[in-house]
């Protein structure tokens, strides 16, 4: 096996694969290219790798090769993520934490670290997954089976209740009181609001000291702050693709970009305003932020620049060559 | 010698305690044995090469959740393969590849498919374009109706993704 190359270096040595095959490559650009590849081992193994993939892609006659990519069917989104996560030995979350959950007991406050996921079933055979950095309070009473999540985020698949007559599912953020209709859904609270997606079911919102209630159907989200809701959006459930340790973005803008990867590193990562407002779309991972880093650079016309030996990280623009 | 934290040890257990459940739920998911067996085996070795097993607490949960992805995986090499059988039927016999190299490129054409799946659709396009017809930047960015910068831009992160997953590939 490979010892592993810094994402970075993979990402100049893509970026040489683009500038060396363009039509108007110069001797200038092939002497800096030179420069580069001597300048350090990782640089020169790198590009080996770079090389033996175009080789490879060399043996491939072209008619045939296309004829057939486009011939076979492309996947469902779902599908297809869960592809890529074999391909970037990203494992999802649901199948760490089951023990912890029963050695804590139900009545228990959970937290996840930064970058950590847990999943775990409650007492009524609910299933839960915690996301990123979330404090959740679990408190399943005779009177109703409630979950506070002060902070955070977290993906809910309800079991109809044991206990008879079913006691209704409660999810308190500071924002709001949503009651699970027969449902799976997201929860976040970040940025003091409440983000709601539904995927299955539905969810009622209620708000604090206002009589009337929304009801939230499948394939809808909104947001929720400060005793106002949203008018909803659709939503699909990629958006809990992070279940599968993954980011997706679809025509996202970078600002939000990053400000979702920060969310999964120590690292303090921000977005240069000048580059807020460009929209990125890819697979990131969330296990492994500094290759999520690479692949946007590669995706985008950003850098990343460290300050504080690497504490501090902004995306800022690059000038863009050649 | 077998320690608990032993990793060869903890993959003999797992392998030992949950094969044939694995064999069975793939059978009951293909509705034949062979491919489940053939499957089950891709399952065992993707752990294997993957991570540190102490951290896996529903071995069977974990288990279905990386069969799942060798079993979309494999859908989609059966559809890849049949493409395939249906772009080399249209050509005349006198260029047909041999049966080695047939499957050296089917062997490529699938690496290659897993690794740009996840890219978007543009991006690919764009990529396939430049690397496999050798179309110049100037004339994909005529043709996708986006700016020359754009299409190299494409072309680089889908070569990044691929270099990012060439460990996948067959050697």
């Amino acid at each position: 096996m490979n010892a592993p190359i810094d994402p970075q270096v993979l990402a100049q040595a893509a970026d040489w694969l683009v500038r060396l095959q363009d039509s108007k490559v110069s001797a200038q650009d092939r002497h800096a290219f030179e420069q580069w590849r001597n300048a350090a081992p990782e640089h020169a193994r790198a590009w080996l790798r770079a090389e033996h993939l175009l080789q490879r892609l060399d043996e491939l006659p072209a008619a045939l090769a296309i004829s057939t990519l486009e011939r076979a069917p492309t996947l469902s989104r779902r599908a297809a993520l869960g592809r890529i996560a074999l391909a970037l030995g990203v494992m999802p979350a649901g199948w760490l934490g089951w023990r912890a959950a029963q050695r804590q007991g139900w009545l228990a406050d959970q937290h996840t670290a930064v970058g950590e996921h847990r999943a775990l079933q409650l007492a009524d055979g609910s299933r839960l997954t915690l996301n990123t950095s979330t404090r959740l309070d679990i408190d399943f009473s005779a009177s109703a089976r409630r979950l506070t999540l002060p902070h955070g985020e977290i993906l809910l698949e309800t079991a109809p209740d044991r206990i008879q007559p079913a006691r209704p599912f409660l999810v308190h953020t500071p924002d709001a009181v949503l009651r699970a209709m027969g449902t799976r859904f997201m929860v976040r609270r970040r940025h003091g609001r409440t983000h709601l997606a539904v995927f299955d079911g539905a969810v009622a919102i209620a708000l604090p000291r206002q009589p009337a209630q929304m009801i939230l159907v499948a394939g809808q989200q909104t947001l929720i702050h400060a005793g106002q809701i949203a008018a909803p959006s659709p939503a699909d459930d990629t958006l809990a693709a992070w279940t599968r340790g993954l980011l997706l973005a679809d025509a996202m803008r970078l600002d939000q970009l990053v400000d979702e990867l920060g969310r999964y590193t120590s690292v303090y990562l921000q977005c240069d305003p000048a580059v807020a407002a460009l929209r990125i779309s890819g697979v990131f991972p969330l296990n492994d932020v500094p290759r999520a880093l690479a692949m946007l650079m590669a995706a985008s016309p950003v850098d990343v620049a460290q300050r504080f030996g690497g504490y501090w990280q902004t995306v800022i623009p690059r000038a863009e060559h050649g | 010698m077998a320690v608990e934290q032993d990793p060869t040890a903890q993959f003999s257990a797992l392998y030992g305690e949950h094969h044939a459940w694995l064999a069975g739920w793939l059978r009951r998911k293909l509705g034949n044995a062979a491919d489940a067996a053939d499957l089950a085996h891709d399952t065992f070795v993707r752990v294997m090469a993957g991570r540190d097993l102490t951290s896996v607490i529903e071995p069977r949960a974990f288990l279905t959740t990386v069969a799942k992805g060798v079993l979309v995986n494999w859908y989609k090499r059966q559809a890849l393969e049949r493409a395939w059988l249906e772009a080399l039927a249209q050509l005349p016999e006198a260029q047909m590849p041999s049966p080695e190299q047939r499957y050296v490129m089917l062997e490529t054409l699938h690496a290659l498919d897993a690794m740009l799946d996840a890219l978007p659709p543009l991006v690919k396009r764009a990529f396939l374009l430049a690397q496999l017809e050798g179309r110049k930047y100037e004339a994909i960015a005529a043709e996708l109706r986006v700016s020359l910068i754009t299409v190299k831009r494409y072309i680089k992160q889908a070569y990044l993704q691929c270099l990012l997953l060439a460990d996948d590939l067959p050697a």
